[in-house]
Order: structure tokens, then sequence, then C-alpha cells
């Protein structure tokens, strides 16, 4: 498939976020801590939950329930996570917001409080992005391409460049209503995003277990 | 899939495959190999959709097709020019499909032959088409290969997709092609080529005590040789020719071992099995040569005292309606002669109840067939010979020097019977006839079940060489036996370092001083340091019980052409020598180098997908950066306006 595919599936999957990254979180340097930083926490939860998971592996391919029951526990993990810092979020606010007032500088906008939101999401939609569509991108540099059964009408690295696009997203935009909902304390922004979550990841396994489906 | 590697593993699938290598001679090459240094990469087509070949592509074939392919390859340049590589799949059962195919010449060596009638078809199904350079890769597919490449061809049909299409990649880089050496000589000095030779063995069935002054016992040599060709390198068994002779002759050595009264013999009996004789006769003219140079390596035998030579060639094939035919082709007039063709009826009466008939060749034919016996007239041609073969006028092998020419080729009770007729024909010629009973000649009893092994150790892959009786002697380094007679690596002497001898060589040695054996008086058999210097020679010293030691006079000749000298880490072709008029006849074959050969098939998209791919990516990103700055600016309006 060559340089030139290899470079475009990359673009596919980290584009947005590489242009959210340079139109808006590089003009604040403590916007790219914080993406940083959400990045190493969603990776350090993939493997405290591995770590948890590994004496239960392998799991048998052909039940579905043990999956069900690995993607809801890597769910709830997560989104016990993106309390924890949304906890850690309000913390720092109040100190923030403190520190301004001793320098009579202005408090914290409603857009910096988004776009702190917006960097914990980028990060972590970046990390999946990273650690699920792009370390399986290299043999796409070579000649050949590959086709999987389940969608043959699209080569493999497009379905999971898209997808990993897709989760980007949903990555993303979930920290900034998760955010929102926990500051507002509406209760439908807050169960919202678990939800869509959790759905996200059980269509996947849905998939990846029926064999007559297909994945396009 | 687990992860990267299997995924790398799943789109480049690696076929497993037999190629065709380049071959050089004085005069220019033979055989096959990439154009270039690069890879070879071209979509595959079959050859029965490959009427009109727009780019060049990788032609996919049957058995079948084989010999059209290559014929239309003569006639047509423009499609010849659009092959890029050459695929053949092997069926299941090639034999149900092919009756006969022969890539040899009509009269192999020809230019050996001491008789002018050159245009004898002895090989009338050859093609010749091994004997021709090919600019492109040929590989022939081993059965998993085939599958492994329909599985991806009928995906990629199934697909239907105009964008991919499957490619194979022929890695098939030849040394010579890259340096531009197109013939021998300057080939052999860039060393860019090593030249075609192995080791021949020979072997006294009573050890010939070299101290003793008595040496003027005429000798009968017995000969037969171990290598074949084929068009495809690792693939060539040549059940039929000439390993059907070999077996025999191992079997009639092994009956005769067993005989009472060797030491009382009146004549001595020599074996010799000789390779590259399939490339101008390497082995005998090099055996012949040393002879004349009474070399280390054939010291106790002197060329003067050759009363009678019997070569064993195919003999495989005898079997017809209930009766073992076989035909002594003579050559040369002598008592010695007359006496062997006796022998040999005698022999036949004694094997009456086996139904085994000898008869000599048609006098229509113009000669000997094409045999090593062809390098010893060359050398005398009033040398007495008979070559034994299951054929009168024209081969009966009708897979010659191809890689089809495989175990269900030959037949064990023909060998059997060929055997049993060389074993009482030599002790016939080699005792007196005072002694001589026929209850003494029904004694020697060739050993079925011996050849039914042989035939299974050497003629296929399970057991191939890992069988029993080769793994008695030797540590054997590849467990599919194959007869190419390969290069010779580094110096050629008669004392070689085993792993550079190959491992039919080496078994061969270690049977053949087995059978011809005495054992060791006053000491132990176990091998050490004074087994040499005693005079002995240690058999098996490769496996793990490290072998026994015996007196035996069983030696390596080095076997490769006449022309050739090896000095100082370098091969120098020499000018002919009228020693040896046979000397400018020889092509002095050699093999190009290589750094690794391989076959890999996968499927690629076309370069227009590729781009589109690299466009949406760019494309995405654009426009993703163009909605977060229009989002930017209608919250600050937003913002403003609070």
């Amino acid at each position: 498939m060559t340089v030139a595919a290899g470079i475009g599936y990359a673009l596919l999957a980290l584009g947005p976020s590489i242009s959210l990254f340079v139109s808006v979180i590089s003009k604040k340097p403590f916007l790219i801590l914080t993406l940083l930083s959400s990045t190493l926490l969603w990776l350090i939860s993939l493997i405290i939950l591995s770590g948890i998971w590994r004496p239960f592996l392998p799991l048998s391919s052909t039940t579905w329930w043990p999956y069900g029951i690995l993607i809801f526990t890597a769910v709830a993990f997560q989104e016990g996570l993106r309390i924890l810092f949304w906890k850690i979020y309000k913390r720092l606010e109040d100190t923030l917001d403190a520190f301004a007032d001793r320098v009579s500088k202005p408090r914290l906008f409603l857009t910096d409080k988004m776009q702190i939101a917006l960097a914990g999401g980028l990060g972590h939609g970046v990390a999946h992005a990273v650690f699920f569509c792009l370390s399986l991108l290299t043999p796409a540099f070579g000649p050949a391409t590959a086709f999987v059964d389940r969608c043959s009408q699209m080569p493999f690295f497009l379905v999971s460049a898209v997808i990993a696009l897709a989760f980007v997203t949903i990555h993303t935009f979930s920290m900034l209503i998760a955010f929102n909902g926990y500051a507002e304390g509406n209760k439908v922004d807050q169960f919202f995003v678990p939800i869509v979550h959790l759905a996200s990841g059980m269509v996947n396994i849905i998939q990846r277990l029926n064999k007559n489906s297909s994945i396009c | 899939m687990e992860s990267v590697p299997d995924l790398h593993n799943s789109m480049y699938k690696v076929l497993d495959g037999y190629p065709c290598v380049r071959l050089l001679n004085l005069s220019g090459e033979i055989g096959c190999s990439n154009p270039g240094r690069e890879k070879v990469l071209a979509p595959i087509i079959r050859f029965k959709n490959a009427n009109e070949l727009s780019q060049s592509s990788a032609i996919l074939l049957s058995m079948g097709e084989f010999q059209n392919f290559f014929k239309r390859i003569s006639n047509d340049s423009t499609f010849a020019r659009n092959v890029g590589g050459v695929l053949v799949e092997s069926g299941a059962e090639p034999q149900n499909m092919l009756k006969e195919f022969s890539p040899a010449r009509k009269f192999p060596q020809a230019e050996f032959s001491p008789y002018r009638s050159t245009n004898y078809k002895w090989n009338p199904i050859g093609s010749g088409i091994m004997w021709n350079a090919y600019n492109f890769p040929v590989f022939l597919l081993s059965e998993s290969g085939t599958l492994t490449l329909q599985e991806e061809v009928v995906r990629n049909e199934k697909s239907k997709k105009s964008y991919t299409s499957v490619v194979a990649e022929f890695d098939l880089v030849m040394q010579t092609m890259k340096a531009g050496t197109h013939d021998s000589e300057s080939c052999l000095k860039e060393e860019t080529c090593l030249p075609l030779g192995g080791y021949s063995v020979w072997s006294s069935l009573r050890p010939i005590n070299i101290s003793s002054s008595d040496h003027s016992k005429p000798i009968i040599l017995t000969m037969a040789s171990m290598d074949s060709a084929s068009f495809f390198r690792d693939k060539s068994l040549g059940a039929e020719s000439p390993i059907s002779g070999l077996i025999a002759l191992m079997a009639a050595v092994d009956a005769l071992s067993h005989v009472d009264g060797l030491d009382k013999l009146s004549k001595q009996l020599v074996f010799l099995v000789s390779t590259g004789e399939a490339w101008g006769y390497l082995g005998s003219r090099r055996f012949l040569l040393e002879l004349d140079l009474q070399s280390d390596a054939v010291r106790g035998l002197n060329s003067s005292l050759f009363e009678m030579v019997v070569e064993v060639g195919s003999v495989g094939k005898g079997f017809n309606q209930g009766i073992q035919n076989f035909y002594a082709h003579s050559t040369g007039v002598s008592s010695a002669l007359n006496k062997t063709l006796d022998a040999l009826k005698r022999a036949q009466d004694s094997l009456k109840s086996d139904n085994v008939t000898i008869s000599s060749a048609s006098a229509s034919n113009p000669g000997i067939p094409p045999s090593s016996l062809m390098a010893f007239l060359k050398k005398n041609s009033l040398t007495s010979g008979i070559v034994l073969e299951d054929f009168d006028t024209v081969f009966s092998n009708k897979f010659y020097h191809s890689h089809l020419d495989e175990l269900s080729n030959v037949n064990s009770s023909s060998i059997v019977a060929a055997a049993s007729l060389i074993a009482r024909t030599l002790y016939t010629l080699a005792s007196d006839t005072k002694d001589l009973s026929s209850s003494s000649l029904t004694a020697i009893k060739v050993n079925v079940s011996l050849v039914e092994e042989l035939m299974g150790c050497l003629l296929r892959c399970d057991p191939g060489l890992s069988c029993e009786l080769v793994k008695k002697y030797i540590s054997p380094t590849d467990t599919c036996p194959s007869h190419y007679v390969g290069v010779i690596i580094d110096e050629p002497t008669s004392t070689p370092y085993p792993p550079y001898v190959g491992d039919v060589s080496r078994f061969l040695w270690n049977f053949l001083a087995d059978r011809t054996s005495i054992p060791r008086e006053n000491t132990s058999p176990v091998c050490s340091e004074d087994c040499s210097s005693k005079g002995g020679v240690c058999i098996g010293a490769e496996t793990d019980g490290k072998g026994v030691c015996v007196v035996s006079t069983t030696r390596y000749v080095p076997a490769y052409s006449t022309r050739l000298k090896f000095e100082s880490g370098t091969w120098t072709v020499l000018p002919p020598n009228s020693s040896e008029p046979i000397g400018i006849l020889d092509p002095i074959w050699t093999e190009s180098n290589w750094n690794v050969i391989g076959l890999r098939v996968y499927t690629i998209q076309s370069a227009a997908y590729d781009r589109l791919v690299l466009l949406g990516g760019i494309s995405i990103t654009i426009l993703a950066y163009l909605a977060i700055l229009i989002t930017k600016s209608i919250i600050t309006k937003a913002m403003k306006q609070d």
C-alpha cells in the first residue's frame, strides 16, 4: 500500500486531533500538560485493568458474556476515573481561582474550563487512536494491503482508521459533556456519557463475536 | 490475529517452492534468474487467460501447460517480453495428467559420444527446455505452496474489486546477473559462481593391501552414478535415471559381501559411484585423471589392470508383463567382453525361476547409450565395457532428467532382478571356473528388504535420509534427498572435511566401507586416533556411538572438471590438455552464487486508491481545522455578546 496510503490512514485517524492541537491546545501550555496527563492516566487505567483481568485470560471466544463483563468493567473503571479526574480538576480550579484573586487577574472563564475539558478528552482519544490504530499501521507502509473477512469491501486499515476517528470524537466530546454535567449537576448529561461509552464498547464486542455481521 | 507480526504474516504469504537457478558454461548461460538486482513484482495471471499480455505479469501454469508455454516463449517474442515470472503448480497426481515429460535433450551429452551419429534420439520426448537461458524467474510450487496461492487467487476473484490485484514477488537475484559475468571463465575469476562437482566414492570388495607387492590381480570395475539433473535445482530425484542403478549396485555389493571365499577370487572387484555425470561426466573423467596421476585418492589401483568395465544404468523399469528384461549395451571386441557376456547368460540361467532375461542390445543402435562409459572410451577407445540398462533402442524412462522422475517411476522388483544379475555375473567373472558351481551361484541372494529400504531412504521425503539405515552411518543435513550434484566448496581433496561432502556421498562411503570391510585384528573396534595410523578407517564417525574401526579400501575421489584448478582460494580455467582429448569438449559448468531465494504473494491496491486515501486523510485534517476555526469564532462572538 505504500507510504502514501500509510500517511493517509494515519491522517484519517488523527488528522482532526492534530488540527485541534494546533489550533486550540498548543496556544496554552497548561492545556498541553492537561492533554499529556490525561493520556497518561488513560493508559495507566488500561494497564491496571489488564492486570486485574490477567488471571482470567484467555477468554473463550465462543461465548459472549465474558467479553461483556470485560467491557462493562473497563467502561465502569474509566468512568470512575473520569469522576476522579473531575474531582482533581475541581480542586485545581479552586486553587487557580484563589491564585487569580490574589494577583488580581480574572478568574477562569467558561471557555477556559471547556478548553481544559477538551484537552482532557482529546488526551483519552489520542491514546486510544495511537494504541488501537496507529500501532497496527506499520504494515500499511509496505506494498501489500489486507482485507478482513468480516468487512471485505474496505481494507482493514481503513476500517481501523475510521473506528479510531470515531473513538477520538467520542472521547473528546464525552469529557466536555461530562464536565459540563458535573459542573451544572445535570443528571442527563452525567449519565449520557457512560451510556454512550458502554454502547460503543458493546457494539464492538457484538461485531467481533458474531461472524455473520459485517463491520461495514 | 493477536499482534502486528501476525498481521504481517497474514498479509504477506510466503510460498514454498523450488527455483530454477542460473548455470553457466564456457560459452554462455542456461537456467533462470531475475533480470536485475531487484525483486520482481508482477500480477498473477493464469496461462489459459493470458492471450495478450498488457504488462509484465507472473504466469501461473499447470504441469500440462509447461511445454506449450516454453514453446510459445521461444516463438513469440512480444509475449516473452511481458513475462515477468513463472509459477508452476504441482497437482496432487501429476502422473495422471502427464504421461511423459523431459526437459533434457534428445541425445543427452551427445558431444561426448564415441561415435558420430549424434542425431540418434535416445530420448525422443526430450524438449531441451532446461538448456536455454531465461531472463525471468521460474518457481515450481510445492503442494502447500499451490494451495496457498490458489486460496489467494480465489479470494481476490471473489471480492470483485477493481482496484486490488494479487501479485507475486520473486526474489531470484543471481550474483552473475548483478556482476555482469555471463560465462564460466569470467564468473570464476570474479568469484560470482562456483564449479559444479562433488565427491565420488570407490571401494574394493576385498581391501587392497597397499604394502603387499602382489598387485597384479586384474580388476573388474563396476560403476554407477549418483547424480541427476532437472529444470528445478532442488527437485531432481532421478529415481529411474540413475538412482535405480545405484541401488542395484549397492544391493549387489551387499549380496556379494555375504559370499564365502571372497579372498580366493582371482580378480579384484572394484565398485565406483561417481557424481557430476549429468554435467559432463565430471566424476568419471576426474577418476581417470587421478589414475593417471597415481594420486592418493586412487592408491592401490593400476589402470592398466582394468580388464572390464561394467556400468549399471537405469534398471528400474525392466518389469514388463511378468518378465524382467534387461539389455547389455557393449563396446569393444575382446575376450574379456565375451567372458562377461557368457557370465551374464549364466546369471540369467540361474535366475530362470525369477523370469529375468538379459539380451544384447540391438545392432541397429549406433553404440552405447549416454553413460559414464563414454568418458572411459574417450580416454581409451579400446576399453571393453558393458552398460546394463532396461531399454534397448530408446530410453524407457519417460521422465528423464525431470522433477517427475520419482519413486512411482521405478519398480523395486526390477531393481532386485538387476542386482541379482550383477552380483552373480561379477562372481562368475571374478572366480576361477573350476570353483564355480551352480549352487554357489544360487547362494548369492539379493536382500529385497534392503532394496526397499534404500528406495525409501533415497527416493522419498518420508522417511528420507532420516531412515534408520542412513542414520546408522551419518547425521544427514536434510531429510528430503536431492540428487543434484551441487558445487564444490573449498579445495577438492581425497580426504575432505565431512560437512563439505554431500549427504548421499557420505552415506555411500560408509555403506560401501561397511560392506567391503574386514574387522581389525588385535585391537578393539572403537574408533580412535590410531585407527587410521594402523591402516583402518572409521565407519559411522558422525553418529553418537562415534564409529567402528575396520579395514577397508574405500575412498573419496573429488569430482570436478578436469579443466579447472583450485589455487590460492580461486578457481582457474586450464587450457585443453593433449593428454585428455575429451577436455576440449568440456563446457565447464558452474552455478551462480546468490544471496537469498524467496517467493511471496500478496494483494496490492492500485496507486489511485492509495492517493485517494491520502487525499481523504489530508482533507479531513483541513476540514477539521476549518471547523474548529469557525467554532472558535462563533464562541468568541457569543462570549462577546454576553
